[in-house]
């Protein structure tokens, strides 16, 4: 043993930093003998409130969403989300715009021409503007409830389900899904499968798929499910690089008809004759390939993906979505936004029929269905607030250029008869840790 | 009298713990055994009564695995996982995680910086298994980048870790865990408590029949040269690289490396044992001073503290 010496400021310092560390902690918890380990299992509280608007009076959305996420300890995760949204605007009815006026009656109506009793709401198209329903109005509420476990040892099983409601449509789904982490954690390999049951039960009646609009021949309630399955694989392929690829198929099978969607049928000099409603296959296969890297470029992070779409009516799509989160500062950080979207028209649609061809079995002018490009272009900005919050704001411009938009036939000479969609984002989230 | 080995209570007895046990010894002290942070612990208390011995010693090995699990670099759901899988982006740590950084900052300021917690990414490259494999330089030089405590951001209570670094509490948390498991059976309990975990130990006070005995193992010698000390109070830590070297061309490669260079501190002894007033402290001035390499038992006078070295 040594000589007694006087204490160094070295070691004043190192006893002071001892101390600190363990009065402090002393303090800050006071283990109970018969309590098990406690480790931190924060709740999360996401609430957002996302904006949509788009251009044209059209469509406008307010979507209130609030998940909770409660971590139970090894690894069981419980996620609820519950959203409400409210829908309103004009929307397109699928009708082309015509230099004469246009007169429509509003889905509600019980008939296309005013009766005594019966309730009928008519609009009037102004010549050479798209027919919209300006009486559009919905009101949405769903709610998903999703739970992850651990299953042996490197395994993670996953369920939930989802139910939403709204005035003329009901839809009821569940999944599961098994995941495996093998190669020490850095390859995972998942699959699973879902099931949707869906009831639409449209405003006054849901049309008679392909019938004459005046005739106004309206049929009970129409269902439909949707099976689905995904199989993925998710590499680390090194400290800064993450790719996931995932193939996904689902069969839709019912009632796959817009309700409130009809087509102008025109003449042999372009003139509306009449209109029909929309008749769609009752069934539809679609299939998906989407790889998607996450790379980090010291504390930038690229989030770079791109997803193949294709379906048994012929829509194909491509998607390039890019982010990156750049910091500024430690306590905000800016995320830019560019996604890059072309799809190719379903087989059966068409911007109006033609009276002097023959007529189709199949048929629709619904604008999604139409061989089109859109961008999106934006960014959000996030914030620290407080101990466990965060605070963020996304701004974002859809803009979509459908890739046929006019007509040679003379009287339809100067119109544009699928306009260009313009929409706004907002979105304001706040997202704390208990 | 034969020690009496107690049964344990199944109310109480950890279920995933089958190394749980609870023995009365003849010199009237109750032990506690059990396993954490791939170390024997045990647990010695000053008591007669078996069952609330046993309760007490289950609620010892409760925090230490709650402290193993919650700062494990190895576990993916511990903080410190979260911490270092973060790339890049701030992550809000609680009170006591927030201690511990706080407290690895104090100890890398105080050291000029040779006592660094993101340090552990050169086990990337050295294995420190017995064997010959001294990496490639070049390996190691590239590992720098990724090192160094002031390259990180700390402002409680968020860290930002640049992208691809790491921390670990190597080296402080077995320490911590000892000095807090004292703390939380002492709370409970009246008498001499002595907290044992691999060799790093502290005590509140010795049993009324005397200090406590404590062997201390050196390396390389196998229990022959084991160190025979009296505690009364305070914390005992050993830092040693006993299976933890390389050799090669006779040369051996200590784990105690130098942040600076990447690579292994020169002259490092085998062993340093220091006795201070808690674990931690104890274990801080053992590993400043094997950082010291061959100036370590001079640096151990300076500080004026209680030590023994083998070299």
């Amino acid at each position: 043993m040594q000589l007694k010496r006087p204490v160094s400021q070295l070691h004043l310092g190192l006893m002071a930093a001892s101390c600190a560390l363990l009065s402090s902690t002393a303090r800050a918890q006071t283990a109970d003998a018969n309590q098990p380990p406690q480790i931190d299992q924060p709740l999360q509280i996401d609430a957002d409130l996302l904006y949509y608007k788009e251009n044209a009076g059209r469509v406008q959305t307010i979507e209130p969403i609030v998940s909770l996420k409660k971590d139970f300890g090894d690894q069981r995760v419980l996620d609820g989300t519950f959203t409400l949204d409210s829908l309103s605007g004009a929307t397109p009815n699928g009708a082309i715009p015509a230099h004469q006026p246009q007169t429509f009656a509003s889905p509600s109506s019980s008939s296309l021409t005013p009766k005594p009793g019966a309730k009928t709401t008519l609009y009037t198209i102004a010549p050479g503007d798209l027919p919209q329903d300006p009486h559009f109005k919905e009101r949405r509420v769903a709610g998903d409830l999703d739970w992850s476990q651990p299953l042996g040892l490197d395994n993670t099983l996953s369920y939930g389900g989802h139910l939403s409601t709204e005035h003329d449509f009901d839809s009821v789904a569940a999944h599961a899904g098994l995941s495996h982490d093998f190669n020490e954690k850095n390859t995972t390999l998942s699959a699973g499968v879902s099931e949707e049951y869906d009831r639409i039960h449209a405003h006054g009646g849901n049309p008679v798929p392909g019938s004459d609009y005046a005739l106004y021949e309206k049929e009970p309630n129409q269902t439909k499910t949707v099976a689905g399955g995904l199989i993925g694989v998710t590499q680390v392929l090194s400290r800064n690089w993450l790719t996931e690829l995932n193939y996904t198929y689902d069969r839709s099978q019912g009632y796959l008809t817009d309700p409130y969607r009809i087509l102008s049928v025109v003449d042999a000099t372009g003139l509306v004759a009449s209109y029909r409603y929309e008749n769609r296959p009752d069934t539809r296969a679609r299939q998906s390939l989407y790889w998607v890297n996450k790379v980090a470029l010291g504390s930038t992070v690229l989030d770079l993906s791109y997803r193949r779409g294709k379906d048994s009516w012929d829509v194909g799509s491509d998607t390039v979505d890019a982010r990156l989160r750049i910091d500024l500062g430690h306590r905000v950080y800016l995320e830019p936004h560019a996604r890059w979207y072309r799809q190719s028209a379903a087989d059966f649609y068409s911007l109006y029929l033609s009276e002097t061809g023959p007529a189709p079995v199949f048929m629709s002018a619904d604008p999604r269905l139409a061989a089109f490009s859109a961008t999106t272009f934006g960014a959000k900005l996030g914030m620290t607030a407080g101990r466990n919050g965060e605070f963020s704001l996304r701004l974002e411009q859809y803009q979509q250029r459908p890739t046929e938009q006019s007509s040679s036939l003379t009287a339809l000479q100067g119109l544009n008869l699928n306009p260009n969609l313009k929409a706004t984002i907002v979105q304001l989230s706040y997202h704390l840790e208990y | 009298m034969r020690p009496a080995r107690a049964a344990v209570d199944a109310a109480w007895r950890p279920p995933h713990a089958p190394e749980f046990e609870v023995l009365a010894r003849e010199d009237g002290i109750i032990a506690v055994y059990f396993t954490a942070m791939a170390s024997p612990c045990e647990l010695l208390l000053e008591a007669t009564d078996v069952h609330a011995a046993g309760q007490l010693g289950s609620a010892a090995a409760q925090e230490a695995w709650r402290i193993e699990t919650k700062f494990s670099r190895y576990r993916p759901e511990s903080i410190v996982s979260v911490i270092n899988r973060s790339q890049g982006s701030a992550v809000a740590v609680d009170l006591e995680t927030a201690a511990l950084i706080d407290y690895a900052a104090r100890c890398h300021s105080l050291s000029q910086g040779r006592f660094d917690i993101t340090s552990g990414v050169l086990r990337r490259c050295w294995k420190f298994d017995g064997s010959d494999r001294v990496p490639n330089p070049d390996a190691v030089a590239a590992l720098l980048p990724l090192i160094g405590f002031e390259k990180v951001l700390w402002q409680a209570p968020l860290i930002t870790l640049p992208a691809g670094m790491e921390i670990d509490f190597g080296g402080i948390g077995k320490e911590y865990a000892v000095d807090r498991v004292l703390a939380l059976v002492a709370e409970q309990f009246a008498g001499a408590v002595l907290v044992n975990f691999g060799g790093d130990l502290a005590t509140n006070r010795a049993p009324a029949a005397g200090p406590w005995q404590v062997g201390v193992e050196r390396p390389d010698t196998e229990g022959q040269a084991r160190l025979l000390l009296e505690l009364r109070r305070g914390g005992l830590a050993t830092s040693g690289d006993t299976h933890r070297f390389l050799l090669r061309d006779g040369v051996r490669y200590s784990h105690i490396l130098d942040v600076r260079t990447g690579w292994p501190v020169p002259a490092v002894p085998r062993s340093v044992t220091v006795a201070a007033g808690s674990c931690v402290e104890a274990g801080i001035l053992a590993t400043f001073a094997m950082l010291q390499g061959s100036a370590a038992e001079s640096f151990l006078i300076e500080q004026g503290v209680q030590h023994w070295c083998l070299r």
